[in-house]
C-alpha cells in the first residue's frame, strides 16, 4: 500500500499532539510517509515503539487469559466428571446397601426358623418325656393298687396314695400343657412384633 | 511482504485479539477483520460478491465455529465453490486431525495452521508461502 505524505501544515498539526503527550496508535502509523520530515519521523518512530510494546503486553495478557480460560474449562470438565462418578458410586453404594439389608433380613428369617425348629423339637421332647413319666407313674401306681385289690392285701395307704398320685399327675399335666401354651403364645407375639418392625 | 487484507472467522473473541496483535507485530497485514460466526462470514462474503466489492486477500477459518450452523470446512467449500474464487483460504485450528485436514483440502483449503501458544512462527512461515498460495502453485501445507 502507498504511504500517506502529509503537507507541512498537517505535519506541524500532528506534531502538536506530541506537545500534549498524545500518541498515534495502530496500523495508521505504518502508512505515514516521514521521509522528508525528521521531527515527524522521530515522533512516528517513538509512537511505533510504544505501540509495539503495548501490543506485546496485550498479547501476553491475552495469552494468560486464554490459558486461564483453558484451565477453567478443563477444571469444569474434570469437576463435572467427578460429580458424575460420585453420583454413580452413590447409586452403587445404595444398591449394595439394599442388597445387604435384604441378605440380613433373609438371614434373620432363617435364624428365626432355626430357633423355632429347635424350640419345637425341645417342646416335643419335654412333652414326650413328661407323658412317659406321667403314664409310667400312673401305670405303676395303678398296677400296684390293682395288685393289692386282687390279692386282698391291705391297700388303704396305696388307695389314698393312688388318688393323691393321680390328682398330682393331673395337676402337673395341666401345668405342662399351660407352660407349652405359654411358650407358643410368646413365640407368636415375638413374630408379630418382628413383622411390624 | 504484507498481505493487503485478512478476514479471520473464529468464535473465540480472545483469539481475535491474539491474532490481531500477532499480525501487527509481524507486519503481516494492515487490514484485519474478525468475525465470530460462519453464517456472518458467508453473508459478508456474499455481499462482497453481489456488490462487486474488494475481496479480502486471505481468509483464516476456525474448524469448529461454535454458534454457527456449519463448520469451518463447509465455509471454505462455500467460499471456494459458491461465492467466488481467487481468495487464499485455510483453516486455523488447535486440532491436528489428518481426516479433517483431508476434508479441508477437498473443500478448497490451501493451508492448515495449528493454533497453539506461539502462533507467530507459524504466521511468519505462512507469510513466506503466501505468494505461492495466491498464484495457486503452493501445495496444501500444515503449519505445526
Amino acid at each position: 500500500m502507498k504511504k500517506i505524505k502529509f503537507s507541512k501544515t498537517s505535519a506541524e498539526q500532528i506534531l502538536e499532539l506530541k506537545k500534549h503527550n498524545i500518541r498515534i496508535e495502530g496500523n495508521f502509523l505504518k502508512v505515514i510517509d516521514t521521509s522528508d520530515n525528521e521531527e515527524l519521523s522521530n515522533y512516528v518512530n517513538e509512537c511505533i515503539e510504544i505501540d509495539t510494546e503495548t501490543r506485546k503486553k496485550r498479547l501476553d495478557i491475552t495469552r494468560k487469559v486464554q490459558d486461564q480460560n483453558k484451565e477453567l474449562i478443563d477444571w469444569k470438565n474434570k469437576n463435572e466428571k467427578a460429580q458424575k462418578d460420585l453420583q454413580l458410586a452413590l447409586e452403587e453404594a445404595n444398591k449394595a446397601k439394599a442388597a445387604a439389608e435384604k441378605a440380613k433380613n433373609n438371614a434373620e428369617e432363617d435364624l428365626d426358623l432355626l430357633v423355632k425348629k429347635n424350640q419345637n423339637e425341645l417342646v416335643n421332647k419335654i412333652v414326650s418325656t413328661s407323658l412317659i413319666v406321667i403314664l409310667g407313674v400312673g401305670a405303676i401306681t395303678s398296677g400296684l393298687y390293682f395288685y393289692t385289690i386282687v390279692t386282698g392285701n391291705e391297700n388303704q395307704i396305696i388307695e389314698s396314695s393312688w388318688a393323691n398320685m393321680f390328682s398330682i399327675l393331673l395337676t402337673n399335666s395341666f401345668s405342662i400343657i399351660g407352660t407349652i401354651m405359654g411358650v407358643k403364645h410368646m413365640q407368636s407375639t415375638n413374630d408379630t412384633t418382628k413383622k411390624k418392625r | 511482504m504484507m498481505i493487503d487484507s485478512i478476514l479471520l472467522v473464529d468464535d473465540e473473541d480472545l483469539f481475535h485479539l491474539v491474532f490481531e496483535d500477532a499480525c501487527s507485530l509481524l507486519d503481516i497485514t494492515l487490514s484485519l477483520k474478525a468475525m465470530s460466526s460462519a453464517d456472518e462470514a458467508e453473508k459478508y462474503f456474499k455481499n462482497i460478491v453481489d456488490n462487486n466489492l474488494i475481496k479480502p486477500d486471505c481468509i483464516f477459518v476456525d474448524l469448529n465455529i461454535i454458534g454457527s450452523s456449519f463448520d469451518g470446512i463447509e465455509l471454505c467449500r462455500r467460499i471456494n465453490f459458491v461465492h467466488g474464487d481467487g481468495v487464499v483460504i485455510g483453516i486455523i485450528s488447535s486440532s491436528n486431525d489428518e481426516t479433517e485436514q483431508a476434508k479441508a483440502m477437498k473443500a478448497g483449503a490451501q493451508f492448515w495452521i495449528i493454533k497453539s501458544d506461539e502462533i507467530e512462527p507459524r504466521l511468519e512461515d505462512f507469510r513466506k508461502d503466501f505468494d505461492g498460495y495466491k498464484d495457486r502453485t503452493a501445495p496444501f501445507k500444515v503449519y505445526k
